[in-house]
């Protein structure tokens, strides 16, 4: 039995996407386009101090009837956050300050009126008394003896404290022992579509209609359910288009059940669309990972051991699910990076501070830990005076070593990291870019080069989020196919597309299977009525996963068209092949649009007992349940001014693997999309902390998003190796290009002054960092002293 | 409130609006026009970029009030306009958006590039881009899908417009 395409092979297609259309046109519809009839705004009034206790919240005269506080709302469940683990603290996070807040702009109470405008004006009128506690504000002084405390039923101000220790000590005692410090600041998601909830009970079908601008509406739906006490057949979440997530809108946040809550108690709709300063101060926070580590090698470059502590600075609560352990957990994970490094000793820290609490962000955890180990790896190269190409390429796995099982765990599974490594020297030219720095620049600028190496699972299912003892289990995805009488075809997923083209990828994929045209095929999510369960899009794992269940889906359903196929075509289904969209049998061949009329709706040409309809609800999960990882190599060639610090991006050339490509136009937008998220990350993005709690980069004129100027048109290079355990090879690929870009980044400006041994262990790589470390490392050499690493 | 006439995608709209209304928020919330986004309010995502006049303009940064006796087009007036088919079909073509929550703004930006300069190198293209934020698509797509359209443009632009800046 053959399934062959008419004319083309979808797998592997730069198809164009089905989505762009309505976006080029203007008829988007997000969730601040969702008109609803009767609509009033909210605006909520939040904490100006980062650690308080409220006293009172007084309502404007006249406004008392549109102003709530937690006590104004029905009574309401508290998620408990995080993993379930006995050792992981609960951080009740209620929709409304519940009379204390832990960090500036904390939900205190809500305003509705007929529009925002008037709505904020009715939450200037608000007046509110906070009586300030100490703010905590320094993860790593958070965890000393004596320090303030954000919960005062906890001992200290970890949600979790936790170790990870493999190989032998032994390892650690070598003769390279380099000891460094490194950052990883705080900063935004920034989508740019802020979030955004619209909530109303429909009458007609009884039930809470929930708007939100969602990475996955079905978890959601189970925490909103709990949080506002209804059982789920009443709660109805819809994920109009997202303008954008990167993780940002993967959590259930306060003002998605203050939202819902107001819902049910005004009786008419009501909707926060969240701006832009709301969005940079109360919502999602991502990296903030502080590093101190010693890493140990032989003399002759082998690398043997990580040791040291992590402080995740994780904000002021757990988000639900699953909160900001994962942080930890998988960056000490990762610190071996793709090296033999066999020697683990680590004590990871996730700490509550008063700051907005951390969620996902693309890369999660991973572009800290890179940025470590990759860092550490130039300083021992430094250190030996080895180029720090070559160090990698002594250390690094070996295709014939695969599939290898790390230090901490991972299994790598399939590719060549060599290739890798070596075809992005090439594409760099690393002995052109010696031979330009053997000679002064004339502009005097400094000129490095830097490389980094990322791997990036993905697709991992049940096994791996069990170890993770996550709340949810995103162990699987599912797909309902259903062929309409004319033989075109709907499939609904549970996952969410947000930009990363699965209207396109998934219609291919379904194409391929079906031997139809990907315009014959409508892929349809975001809606918690109509789809299957699933559990949304991150973790780079909707092309294994929801790819996976359209696959096994349309493979469940093309053994019923073939077999109805046979019975009008009189012949047996072993003699039966798939075409161009019809069964072919020996003597003729009939469409699927005869096969599905028949289904639908003129069931008596149906073989004897069969049931009608062509409907297939198919999950799905990967053979290898510890994920699939895909990888690659950034290398960067910067130009530094050193008085002033201002890194240029010269080249910018990856070389990596995901496997198979469904669609190579829309994996290479990934990649350049990550990278710029990345090199936000390594050079602009940041949301620093005043000691007293305030948050200083508030608008777009302090947080800097990388434009066009900044961002460079990245060389791309694929290598393939498919994977074993997904349908067709695929590994996931979303974040991948956000990980390796300040690690990669740094080094280049490491390498730039290397001669004078100054130290980028911190990003973002402001103007001012990079100058004042360059200034430290010149005055400690005029000094004779080393500088501080 | 102040009483407004805009010529709006062609037609005479007369409104009474709140001094302190944004053009976009009227755009949005009064016409109903929601291609034009709203990404950060103040003036610097270049989401709601607007034409005013000819002029590229944040509609978050214009009071309605100062639009009387102008003609705003949006998007949505734009969808029978050449230039802005060529560019739709290069943004299609180059794989130029991914949300799409951008794409409006980098539309109009876009055209308004291409009507100030003659087949624009990259160079150019960023440097004009470089008030319109893209979270998604880190750019390369967006530029070569403008420098591909300032290509294929059959006449010599328009002479530009008197401002020598565009931007409100």
């Amino acid at each position: 039995m053959v399934v062959s395409s008419s004319s083309d092979n979808w797998i592997g297609a730069s198809l164009l996407r089905k989505e762009d259309a309505r976006h080029l046109l203007g008829h988007g519809m997000f969730i601040a386009d969702v008109r609803m009839p009767g609509v009033q705004d909210v605006a909520f009034v939040r904490s100006d101090m980062a650690h308080a206790q409220v006293r009172r919240v007084i309502k404007p005269v006249g406004g008392t009837a549109q102003v709530f506080t937690l006590s104004d709302l029905d009574p309401m469940h508290i998620l408990e956050a995080g993993p379930e683990l006995a050792a992981h603290r609960h951080s009740p996070y209620p929709a409304l300050s519940d009379g204390r807040v832990r960090y500036v702009g904390q939900p205190i109470a809500a305003c509705i009126a007929p529009s925002r405008a008037l709505a904020e004006d009715l939450a200037d009128h608000v007046e509110v008394e906070l009586e300030a506690l100490p703010a905590v504000v320094d993860c790593v002084a958070a965890m000393k003896p004596g320090s303030p405390r954000l919960f005062d039923t906890w001992p200290d101000n970890a949600f979790i404290a936790s170790s990870v220790q493999e190989g032998d000590p032994a390892l650690a005692q070598a003769p390279i022992r380099l000891r460094r410090q490194l950052r990883m600041n705080r900063q935004a998601t920034v989508s740019l579509e802020c979030r955004g909830v619209l909530a109303h009970w429909d009458h007609r079908h009884d039930e809470l209609v929930v708007y939100l601008s969602t990475q996955g509406g079905h978890v959601v739906r189970i925490g909103l359910a709990r949080a506002l006490g209804l059982p789920e057949n009443k709660v109805r979440v819809i994920a109009p288009d997202v303008g954008g997530g990167f993780g940002g809108k993967n959590r259930i946040m306060p003002e998605d059940i203050a939202v819902a809550a107001l819902a049910l108690k005004v009786g008419h709709p009501v909707r926060w669309i969240e701006d832009r300063r709301e969005h940079l101060v109360a919502s999602v926070h991502a990296r903030d990972h502080f590093y101190d580590l010693t890493i140990s090698a032989k003399a002759d470059g082998t690398l043997l051991g990580v040791e040291g502590e992590v402080y995740i600075d994780a904000g002021a609560y757990s988000l639900w699910p699953t909160g900001s352990f994962m942080e930890a957990s998988m960056a000490s994970r990762n610190l071996t990076g793709p090296y033999r490094i066999q020697h683990l000793n680590l004590k990871t820290f996730t700490v509550a501070t008063n700051k907005a609490p951390m969620g996902p962000y693309r890369g999660v955890a991973r572009p800290g830990a890179c940025f470590a180990i990759e860092r550490l790896v130039d300083e021992v190269a430094r250190e030996l005076g080895r180029e720090p190409f070559d160090l990698r390429r002594q250390n690094i796995v070996t295709a014939g070593e695969l599939p290898y099982r790390t230090a901490a765990g991972m299994r790598l599974d399939t590719g060549d990291y060599v290739a890798a490594l070596e075809s992005a020297r090439d594409m760099i030219d690393l002995p052109a870019i010696r031979a330009r720095q053997a000679k002064p620049e004339p502009d005097g600028r400094a000129i490095g080069v830097g490389f980094a190496f990322y791997t990036e699972q993905s697709g991992h299912g049940t096994v791996e989020w069990v170890k993770r003892k996550s709340r949810v289990v995103p162990g699987y995805e599912s797909a309902n196919v259903r062929m309409q009488p004319d033989g075109s075809l709907i499939i609904h997923v549970g996952t969410q597309n947000h930009g990363q083209g699965h209207e396109t990828t998934l219609a291919q994929i379904a194409a391929h299977e079906l031997s139809l045209d990907p315009s014959q095929i409508s892929i349809r999510y975001g809606d918690t009525a109509t789809t299957p369960f699933g559990f949304g899009t991150f973790a780079s794992r909707s092309i294994v996963f929801a790819g996976g269940a359209v696959a096994r889906s349309c493979r469940m359903l093309i053994e019923k068209i073939r077999k109805i196929g046979a019975h009008l075509l009189q012949t047996d289904v072993t003699s039966t092949r798939i075409e161009a969209g019809a069964v072919h049998g020996p003597s003729g061949s009939v469409s699927f649009a005869e096969i599905a009329y028949a289904a639908n709706v003129r069931q008596e040409h149906l073989p004897v007992g069969m049931d009608p309809l062509l409907d297939v609800t198919g999950t799905y999960e990967p053979t290898e349940t510890g994920g699939v990882f895909a990888y690659g190599t950034h290398a960067v060639v910067v130009a530094v001014e050193p008085d002033t610090g201002v890194v240029e991006i010269l080249d910018y050339a990856v070389s990596e693997d995901c496997g198979t490509m469904i669609n190579p136009m829309i994996v290479d937008g990934q990649v350049q999309g990550g990278i710029a998220q990345g090199i936000g990350t390594a050079l602009y993005e940041e949301i620093p902390y005043d000691e007293i709690g305030q948050p200083l980069a508030t608008t777009f004129g302090d947080y800097m998003v990388p434009c066009a100027p900044e961002i460079p048109t990245v060389r791309l290079h694929h290598l393939v190796h498919p994977a074993e355990a997904t349908e067709y090879g695929v590994k996931g690929l979303g974040e991948g290009g956000a990980i390796a870009p300040p690690a990669a980044i740094a080094n280049a400006i490491a390498d730039a002054f290397r001669g004078i041994g100054a130290s980028f262990n911190e990003t973002p790589l402001t103007p001012r960092r990079v100058s004042e470390a360059i200034d430290r490392a010149r005055r400690a050499k005029a000094d004779g002293t080393s500088p501080a690493p | 409130m102040t009483a407004i006439t805009v010529e709006l995608n062609g037609v005479k709209v007369v409104d009474d609006v709140e001094p302190r209304l944004s053009l976009a928020d009227f755009l949005r919330d009064r016409c109903g026009l929601t291609a034009t986004h709203l990404g950060c309010e103040h003036g610097a995502c270049g989401a709601c970029t607007v034409m005013v006049d000819g002029l590229a303009t944040r509609s978050c940064l214009t009071l309605a009030a100062m639009a009387d006796g102008r003609s705003v087009s949006t998007l949505e007036g734009l969808r029978g306009d050449p230039l802005m088919a060529l560019l739709r079909r290069h943004f299609h073509e180059s794989h130029a958006l991914q949300c799409g929550f951008c794409t409006p703004g980098m539309l109009i930006a876009a055209r308004d590039i291409l009507q100030r300069h003659t087949r624009p190198d990259d160079k150019t293209v960023r440097h004009e881009l470089s008030g319109q934020i893209c979270r998604c698509t880190g750019y390369a797509n967006i530029v070569k899908a403008i420098v591909a359209a300032g290509q294929k443009m059959p006449q010599e632009p328009s002479p530009p417009p008197p401002a020598a800046t565009s931007q409100s």
